[in-house]
């Protein structure tokens, strides 16, 4: 009679089957009956017991189970979760055998294993071998021989790095007679590039990494240089629990590097929306919920996200627990509503140590010419005094209406210092260019800016108008096209209703939005006329405050416009927290290619004769109209400034070399690379956090505030860490947590032997799978923890053991005892991921480009995938060129909602959500793109070229040498002849039809050498084709 | 699936498999789909070639082609018609019957919520008089051979969300499609073409965005994803040949690498290899039986006329409804149709009698072609979107235009043969068509119920993922309408 184990046999039937009613959830326990828990499963009330040790007759549950009563039955048959024959009879055995009770194994403490011992002993290369030979022998199986030295250094090349071995590195191994010789391999791969780009793969599974936003437009966003902070911290061997921390909560460890900052990019990595009707609430709770999620199964392998709505259950995890763990993550200052384009805030702003000193030489020429053009207005001031006493006597009385009153704000944007420029008005120096927009030296008068690459002029502390309050505003603009449209300036919250107003073009006319919510409280009209394109053009608005289209007034170089009315009723606030900017609203309507001077903006509504005289007028006479006395030390300036631009010859010079400088550092400061991370709120502005009732985000539960806390189950936080991110990341890397170190090394083993030894990596609680090896995962767990969390270590320790480097063959006794090979008889093998495969093929065929980390790149892929799924068509994929289309596959842009095709259909996940668990499938779809992908066609030409241009002259050599770098072995006889069919046959159908040569090698971007005959080029690529969709290249053996 | 399902699911494969005609012989197979092969040794209608071993109940339907109108179409132009409508015309919607609905961030801020009737006019069609649009006559013409749901309802109010739920059963990503779930669950009986086909068009309103997730396969294998069939470049991609190889170089090509792989099993015993060599024959044989699939040159003249004038045109709905019966008629179980553009915030007569053009006619075609066949009585044509519109104006409403924002708490759909009852109407909204008065049927019932015509306990059908038996209709308590099965 077998031993039955309780965690092992009974937990799983209770589990599935029984706690869904008498589980660790109150609200849907029935009759008061709980399973997961020993003294209930065992009290007896009302004089019975669930169970009773070894007495069928007693147990109630007995009774129960093998009743025929529909009523009386368990589980009840409308649950349709019926218990099997031989699940009865387990509980049968298990009764019977007295009835032993453990707590779940997962969350009880990782305790000091001994390793066992074993008959062969010769076998034992490290504990590994030891838990793994103890398991064989109960199992009646035997371990495998060690596998060649071939096999061996190409498995280990592909666990480790995900790359083949070269001929040349095979062959070193080869000759390597020393002991250590494997060892040194095995170091040597563990110190590459290769190896972090491995581990990283892994990673960005987990941490559901993309290039997009997923949600709605699915638009860009720049998350890489938190990818090549994993990149360089698995180079680096960073102790796993500096890792975890690091990224669970880098920006709260004490004086934070940028480093830790981005570290923490980790729980930006989900999915966010820019859909304009969501309520944003509802978002930012999602968010909220899927950090909640990730970092359970991530670190736990708990799927706490079932408590979200209910108690869990099958787990100890109450509904309030679960929002006492949601409360850790509840003050991010992200917002519900994100953008489709690019981050957003909290993000850094990344600066290399190159970078950093290129922005520093130029300020530094900045300051240097400004002060030279300072010295010259001082040496020249006698200059100026001659001219400004002729120029105010020259003045055309008539030209030189007063300057109409009530100006608020100027900004002629001629003079800028560290991309900063004055506010007439207000004489602050609080104007900041933005991103691509840059400084025109010659606009309407002296400079302007021009806005680009979406870049922009933001003027801080300024700007709240008010729906019933006249104002004007206005500016000169160069617009570059007809059908312009777009912001030229706005000072408007999208993600509120479009709250505020803009200056407005839609397709080339120029009106206004003043809005308080969009469209139903809302001003909008246009003029019915376009604007002039490619000259400087005067617009300007007034309004006079009535809330009503009739009180507002468009000019187009000073001429009153006809009207087209569009929103007519304004009665509330327009105003808003967000920024005046030029250029865009906060984040849309970007008007690029459009220059602009001269922006003006008054608190009353101007008379048609004073816009009149605006767009008449330079910028001079008005402020030469006024007696010098009255003149505010800001007009004083720009016309010292409008002179020696103007008049003063050295001056210009000196003028000309800062106008080039200024030029190079907003070009500099447009190509600003930023990261997402993580940031809490301020304190003054802390969330509270309620339970929502159903999970429900718009259901808060308020008659309590939960605050940060961790499952009562678990070990609780030690006093000292503070109740915050940062003392959750050093909980759950506490060396006493139960979970995180078995989750983890589960993980590696699944990375290295391809399948974890806890078949459910994202799940240790009571659903969760036994593990196949009990005592190894304790004593794996217990070693990483001993050894510092030190990752290599233990991947060495791994790869090092017998248990790793025996051969793959299956025996028959595999296939009677173990044919799935959960108990390690064999080495497995199985098909490499599809990076490796993609990786493989271009290393094999020579193209490879092993630069390391850096910003996603578009390799080749079937056209139109984008546009034909895309928000009203407007995302469209561009393909890169050269060197970026053989990176690494990791580096392959990732558009979540639309992925690139050829790794989808080797099972790489999409990434919209944490996967530490791939799928391994094998399908029609995969042959069609080894076999007809332009990329590994192209593969396919370069590694015939190669293998024609290689030392190896004979068919029978170059076959050795093809193979040898495609699967690690010359070819055998039997694949010798079978490649020398399919050559004669080939080159016989490529000479009858010379253009099939010709069209094939055309394939693909890589440079062809023309020395080749086509036909034998064309000849060698179907072969070379043919190697690369063997089996045994496209496994891992 | 944990190691003793695999360790079942290998040995049942070593049993039948081999012991038939020869894992080499037989169309695809993989260790974690071994069940194929049991449909290739078996041609029993009780049995499924999927992982479920056969149906739970005796199915109505063998396969589903569904017409999928991303967007949000509006109801109430089309289908869910109240005389009163035309006396509510331009007064403001009672807050009796928003009764606090929460609306999105559109149209939250308006003022003012004005009542628009449908700008068409509509009469009565079939046995059943239920109201048609004058936009839809051809659709109209099916009143005696379909179920019209008026009743169907998501929480979500938002695209991204009430799409990715109606698709997968889930507002969030990570979950399977339905016909993905099918796929896994059912297997197909063709062996040639993908058992799950997505074919998209566009009409010319407001194109919503569409995401690989929607016929995803979430946590399933990522075989059973959807296929798209495209209209430019590759009908399946990558399945041409590169160009100067010939069919006879790509079979001398394969041979070579199947005598290899031989060889290979030989020498590692590793008997996935069979499964590899059968996939690189599918993929063969998909390169001839996909372009003969969509090759529609032997389709006689009336039966493209009956489609319509874009029937011939790439990439039109019209198209991809013949296409659609093609692969029904080859038994390929999920074909699922996405048509682009109803989105009608803003204009709405003049884009929805241009997007209703689009489809009125094929989709009518398309039952009608499917019944004079003999294939619709096992076939369910579904056609909807994932929400309805609001009665109330969005924007301005002038003498002939509007817009309407979304609207979750009702809207209709349709569904013809496979069990489902002809000339039948279900559920009841108020004058407003903004709540429903009777019979409620949430998406995810509708998708219980069309699993239950498949022959498929929506409970049962259940795949173990993050400790949780997943299934496509959620967590909540969906129920199968058995109202609206004949």
């Amino acid at each position: 009679m077998a031993e039955i184990s309780f965690n092992k046999d009974i937990r799983p039937i209770l589990s599935n089957k029984c706690f869904f009613c008498h589980g660790p959830s109150e609200k849907s326990r029935k009759a008061k009956l709980r399973l997961d828990l020993e003294e209930e499963a065992f009290k007896e009330k009302d004089g019975f017991a669930a169970f009773v040790r070894n007495s069928l007759e007693d147990s109630e549950a007995w009774h129960r189970i093998t009743s025929d009563d529909p009523d009386e039955v368990m589980p009840p048959p409308k649950f349709k979760k019926e218990l099997t024959k031989a699940e009865i009879n387990t509980i049968k055995l298990w009764i019977e055998q007295g009835a032993t009770w453990e707590g779940h194994w997962a969350f009880m403490p990782v305790k000091e294993t001994k390793e066992p011992k074993t008959d062969l002993s010769r076998w034992i290369r490290n504990p590994i071998d030891s838990f793994v030979m103890e398991t064989l022998s109960k199992k009646g199986l035997h371990p495998s021989p060690e596998t060649g030295r071939r096999t061996l250094i190409r498995r280990v090349y592909f666990d480790l790095t995900g790359l083949p071995p070269t001929p040349e590195e095979i062959n070193d191994f080869l000759l390597d007679h020393s002991p250590n010789a494997y060892e040194k391999v095995v170091n040597r791969l563990l110190a590459s590039d290769a190896y972090a780009e491995r581990m990283t793969l892994v990673w960005m599974d987990a941490s559901r990494y993309g290039d997009t936003s997923v949600f709605h437009d699915d638009g860009p966003r720049d998350m890489w240089p938190w990818r090549d902070w994993v990149l360089n911290a698995y180079k680096n061997n960073m102790p796993f629990d500096q890792f975890s921390i690091e990224q669970l909560a880098g920006d709260l460890l004490p004086n934070a590097t940028e480093d830790q900052k981005i570290a923490s990019g980790f729980n930006r990595n989900h999915a966010t929306t820019d859909e304009g009707g969501v309520i944003a609430e509802e978002f930012r709770v999602e968010y909220v919920v899927d950090r909640v999620k990730t970092t359970g199964n991530v670190w736990m392998g708990l799927t706490m996200e079932c408590a979200q709505c209910h108690d869990h259950k099958y787990d100890p995890i109450s509904q309030e627990e679960y929002f006492q763990f949601y409360a850790f993550y509840n003050n991010n200052a992200d917002p519900g509503m994100q953008t489709r384009r690019g981050n957003t805030a909290p993000m850094l702003e990344i600066v290399t140590p190159d970078r950093k000193k290129q922005l520093d030489d130029l300020i530094n020429k900045q300051k240097e010419l400004s002060s030279k053009m300072n010295a010259r207005k001082k040496e020249a001031n006698s200059q100026f005094a001659k001219w400004l006493k002729e120029a105010t006597s020259n003045l055309d009385e008539n030209k030189s209406v007063l300057e109409p009153s009530g100006l608020v704000a100027h900004l002629p944007l001629d003079d800028f210092t560290d991309n900063k420029t004055v506010d007439l008005v207000r004489e602050t120096n609080s104007c900041q260019l933005q991103g691509k927009a840059k400084i025109v030296g010659q606009a309407k008068f002296g400079g302007g800016i021009k806005i680009e690459g979406n870049g922009f002029l933001e003027v801080k502390n300024f700007g709240n108008l008010e729906h019933n309050k006249p104002f004007s505003y206005g500016a000169w603009v160069k617009i570059p096209r007809d059908n312009f449209g777009g912001a030229i300036f706005a000072k408007m919250d999208e993600g509120n209703n479009f709250r505020g107003y803009d200056l407005w073009m839609e397709a080339g006319k120029v009106g206004l939005h003043v809005i308080n919510k969009w469209p139903s409280n809302a001003l909008k009209v246009v003029s019915k006329a376009k604007a002039p394109i490619k000259k400087w053009t005067h617009l300007f608005i007034t309004y006079n405050g009535n809330g009503k289209v009739n009180g507002v007034e468009i000019y187009i170089d000073g001429k009153k416009q006809e009207k087209a009315t569009q929103q007519d009723s304004l009665s509330q606030t327009i105003i808003t927290d967000k920024p005046l900017r030029l250029g865009r609203r906060f984040n849309t309507a970007q008007t690029n290619g459009a220059e602009i001077d001269d922006v003006r903006f008054y608190s009353r509504a101007l008379t048609q004769q004073e816009v009149q005289v605006l767009s008449e007028s330079d910028p001079i006479s008005p402020i030469l109209a006024i007696e010098e006395n009255n003149r505010t030390k800001a007009q004083k300036e720009v016309l010292v400034t409008h002179y020696f631009e103007s008049k003063d010859q050295p001056y210009q010079q000196i003028f000309k070399q800062k106008k080039s400088t200024d030029k190079s550092l907003a070009d500099l400061r447009s190509k600003k690379l930023t990261s997402m991370i993580m940031g809490d709120n301020p304190p003054n502005k802390m969330r509270k956090t309620y339970l929502l009732m159903r999970g429900q985000y718009a259901s808060p539960d308020k008659s309590k505030e939960i605050l940060p806390d961790t499952p009562a189950f678990l070990p609780t936080m030690k006093k000292d860490l503070p109740k915050n991110r940062l003392g959750l990341a050093k909980w759950l890397l506490d060396k006493e947590h139960p979970l995180t170190a078995r989750v983890t090394v589960n993980r590696y083993w699944q990375t290295i032997f391809g399948r974890p030894l806890v078949a459910t990596p994202g799940d240790f609680g009571s659903q969760g799978s036994w593990p196949t090896h009990p005592d190894l995962l304790s004593w794996l767990a217990k070693d990483f923890v001993d050894h510092g969390w030190n990752v290599k270590r233990t991947i060495k320790q791994m790869v090092m053991s017998s248990t790793y480097r025996q051969e793959s063959t299956t025996r028959s006794e595999h296939l009677q005892k173990d044919p799935t090979n959960l108990y390690h008889a064999r080495a497995p093998r199985f098909r490499l991921m599809g990076e490796f495969v993609r990786d493989n093929a271009l290393a094999v065929s020579g193209l490879l480009n092993r630069e390391f980390g850096g910003a996603g790149v578009k390799p080749y892929q079937p056209a139109g995938l984008w546009v034909e799924v895309s928000l009203s068509g407007n995302r469209r994929f561009a393909r890169d060129k050269g060197e970026k289309l053989y990176r690494r596959s990791l580096y392959t842009y990732w558009k979540r909602s639309a992925p690139h095709p050829g790794l989808m259909a080797f099972d790489t996940p999409t990434r919209e959500t944490c996967t530490l668990q791939r799928q391994r499938t094998n399908t029609p779809m995969q042959a069609l793109v080894t076999l007809n992908d332009e990329q590994f066609v192209e593969a396919s030409r370069a590694f015939a070229q190669r293998i024609l241009k290689s030392s190896a002259k004979t068919f029978h050599d170059r076959m050795n040498w093809a193979f040898e770098l495609a699967t690690g072995h010359p070819a055998d006889n039997l694949r010798k002849e079978v490649l020398e069919d399919a050559y004669k046959y080939q080159k016989e159908k490529f000479a009858a039809e010379p253009n099939r040569a010709e069209e094939l090698l055309k394939i693909g971007e890589a440079p062809i050498d023309a020395s080749i005959d086509a036909n034998e080029h064309a000849s060698w690529t179907v072969l070379a084709s043919m190697i690369l969709n063997l089996d045994e290249t496209l496994n891992r053996e | 699936m944990n190691p003793l399902d695999i360790y079942q699911a290998h040995t049942r494969r070593q049993m039948i498999g081999l012991g038939a005609r020869g894992l080499g012989a037989l169309g695809a197979a993989s260790l974690l789909n071994p069940s194929i092969l049991q449909a290739a040794t078996s041609q029993s209608n009780n049995e499924f070639s999927g992982t479920l071993p056969g149906p739970h109940f005796k199915p109505t339907a063998k396969r589903v082609i569904y017409l999928f109108l991303s967007g949000g179409p509006s109801h109430i132009d089309m289908y869910d018609y109240h005389p009163k409508m035309r006396e509510i015309h331009g007064t403001e919607l009672p807050d009796s019957i928003r009764n606090g609905q929460r609306i999105t961030g559109m149209t939250s801020g308006q003022k003012s919520f004005p009542c628009v009737a449908p700008m068409f006019e509509f009469s009565r069609h079939g046995q059943n008089g239920s109201w048609f649009s004058e936009i839809i006559p051809n659709i109209a013409s099916l009143a005696d051979d379909i179920t019209l749901v008026k009743s169907v309802h998501t929480e979500a109010i938002n695209h991204d969300p009430a799409i990715t739920a109606i698709n997968t059963g889930s507002q969030q990503p990570g979950k399977p499609s339905m016909g993905a779930w099918l796929d896994w669950g059912m297997g197909s009986p063709n062996q040639n073409l993908p058992g799950y086909v997505v074919m998209i068009s566009k009409g010319k309103g407001n194109a919503q965005a569409l995401y690989d997730r929607l016929w995803g396969s979430g946590f399933l294998p990522s075989k059973h994803q959807g296929v798209k069939f495209r209209s430019a470049g590759d009908p399946v991609l990558y399945l041409s040949n590169p160009n100067g190889i010939s069919r006879d170089m790509r079979r001398n090509m394969l041979d070579g690498i199947a005598k290899i792989n031989r060889a290979k099993k030989m020498e590692s015993g590793d008997l996935e290899i069979d499964a590899r060599i059968a996939q690189y024959e599918m993929a063969y044989r998909m390169q001839t039986s996909v372009p003969e699939l969509v090759d529609l040159k032997d389709e006689p003249q009336h039966v493209l006329d009956m489609y319509g004038k874009d029937a011939m045109k790439k990439g039109t709905f019209a198209h991809n409804c013949l296409i659609a019966r093609r692969l029904s008629e080859r038994g390929v179980p999920f074909v699922q149709l996405f048509h682009r553009g109803w989105d009608q915030h803003g204009n709405l007569p003049k884009q929805i009698r241009g997007q209703t053009q689009d489809i009125d006619q094929p989709a009518a075609a398309l039952v009608k072609d499917l019944k004079q066949r003999g294939l619709l009585k096992d076939t369910i044509v579904i056609c909807g979107g994932e929400f309805g519109r609001t009665i109330y104006s969005q924007g301005k409403l002038t003498k002939d235009n509007h817009g309407r924002d979304h609207h979750g708490r009702c809207f209709s759909m349709w569904m013809a043969g496979g069990g489902f009852k002809a000339g039948f109407e279900y559920g009841k909204t108020d004058d407003y068509a903004y709540n429903i008065l009777e019979n409620p049927v949430h998406v995810n019932d509708l998708n219980a119920t069309v699993l239950r015509a498949l022959g498929i306990d929506h409970e049962r059908f259940t795949y173990k993922y993050l400790g949780l038996d997943q299934r496509l209709t959620g967590v909540e308590h969906p129920k199968v309408i058995p109202e609206l099965l004949a």
